[in-house]
């Protein structure tokens, strides 16, 4: 039964997979739109969370907000896919630094552009993430982490759909840290989500006022490798014209009390990444659930 | 430092990340790291504390190949030696 679903699934992706590189922009844009409202209309649960968080969060101001918002969010999530998948033969077309304005310290662009400095790149499921690590990757090589779709025909498709060249891609279940490490040596860019819900592995930290459970590699990596650490987020200013905003490098010395230096750190990026989000809030992810505890860490931060 | 006294704080820091479940007393050189349950997550946890308590400089990228608990005590004890 799971057979034939991920089957039809796989077919419907085909269909869209063909118009996307059939169509025009604008067209793909309108198709990207449709199928946002589609999932808006259809998606209860995850309209709802989204719904919940932007309240949470103070980002909607009531009710009636919330729902303008999410249904924003809807349509960028779609078209972020959209252009995702239409970006390959756009900047195939277009090449790719006149589609994207640079908005870097200077320090941190004379790291990106030294070849031997690797750098960690702390993002979030803001703006267009796989298209901002495309087009960093024409500036140093970016290496990335990915969670395998569930649908494993759908996964093996969008794979051999992702743009190769200085962007690679690892599965999570493949990812050895140390191995990853060596990519900094190397030069590279090592990208991490710095925003995805760790469970009892995590370490809980504030984020929008409220404790999202957070990896705390990215701070063991920074405090172990030494390799400076610097938060971006590539936001979509028109149709495939971005603007990459990245701040940093930070630096953050080991002082011997582990979990004090990694919060420090984590609580360091959670806060840009809050600051990133609330200039674009329809750019952010709010469907996903940032926020939900494991029943252990309920009862740890009960009153 | 011996051998014999690299383990034994191996041992106590292993029992400090690693999953509750192993009986961290009777960790012997021979054993595999991954089979004791210590995924590249709680191997930079490790390695935090390993640099901490023997106040040497470790490098994430040099110890990929290290895969056994006899090959991490070696890898300390040149460090230390060095």
């Amino acid at each position: 039964m799971k057979r034939v679903q991920h089957l039809l699934e796989y077919a419907v992706v085909r269909v869209l997979l063909f118009l996307v590189d059939l169509l025009p922009l604008r067209a793909c844009v309108a198709l990207a739109h449709g199928i946002g409202d589609l999932f808006y209309l259809l998606h209860r649960p995850r309209r709802r969370t989204a719904m919940e968080n932007l309240l949470a969060a103070g980002e909607a101001r009531d009710e009636r907000d919330a729902r303008r918002l999410t249904r924003a969010v809807f349509h960028q999530f779609s078209h972020l896919v959209v252009t995702s998948v239409k970006s390959d033969s756009w900047f195939q077309k277009y090449p790719p630094e006149s589609c994207v304005t640079w908005k870097l310290p200077p320090e941190l662009a004379a790291i990106l552009d030294d070849p031997k400095q690797g750098l960690i790149l702390a993002c979030g499921h803001l703006g267009s993430w796989e298209i901002g690590a495309q087009l960093l990757s024409h500036r140093k090589p970016v290496v990335g982490i990915t969670r395998r779709m569930n649908n494993p025909y759908v996964d093996r498709l969008m794979v051999s759909r992702k743009p190769r060249g200085r962007f690679e891609l690892t599965p999570k279940r493949d990812a050895n840290l140390l191995r990853l490490a060596g990519a900094l040596k190397d030069g590279k860019v090592l990208a991490i989500m710095i925003d995805q819900n760790a469970k009892d592995r995590g370490m809980l930290v504030d984020f929008f006022g409220r404790p999202a459970s957070s990896h705390t590699a990215i701070a063991l990596l920074h405090l172990l490798t030494k390799t400076p650490l610097c938060f971006g987020a590539c936001i979509e200013v028109a149709p495939m014209r971005f603007e990459f905003r990245a701040s940093g490098p930070f630096r953050f010395a080991p002082t011997g009390d582990k979990a004090a230096d990694v919060r420090k750190i984590l609580e360091h990026l959670n806060r840009e990444l809050e600051n990133a989000v609330r200039l674009t809030p329809d750019q952010y992810m709010w469907g996903h659930r940032r926020w939900r505890l494991t029943p252990k860490q309920l009862a740890a931060n009960a009153p | 430092m011996s051998r014999q006294e690299i383990l034994e704080k191996l041992r106590s820091l292993m029992a400090r990340t690693g999953p509750g479940k192993t009986d961290w007393a009777k960790v012997s050189e021979a054993d595999a790291i991954a089979a004791l349950g210590i995924d590249s997550l709680a191997m930079l946890d490790f390695l935090y504390d390993i640099q901490q308590e023997f106040g040497i400089e470790l490098d994430p990228r040099d110890l990929v190949s290290v895969t056994t608990v006899g090959q991490m005590v070696s890898f300390i004890g040149e460090r230390k030696g060095a």
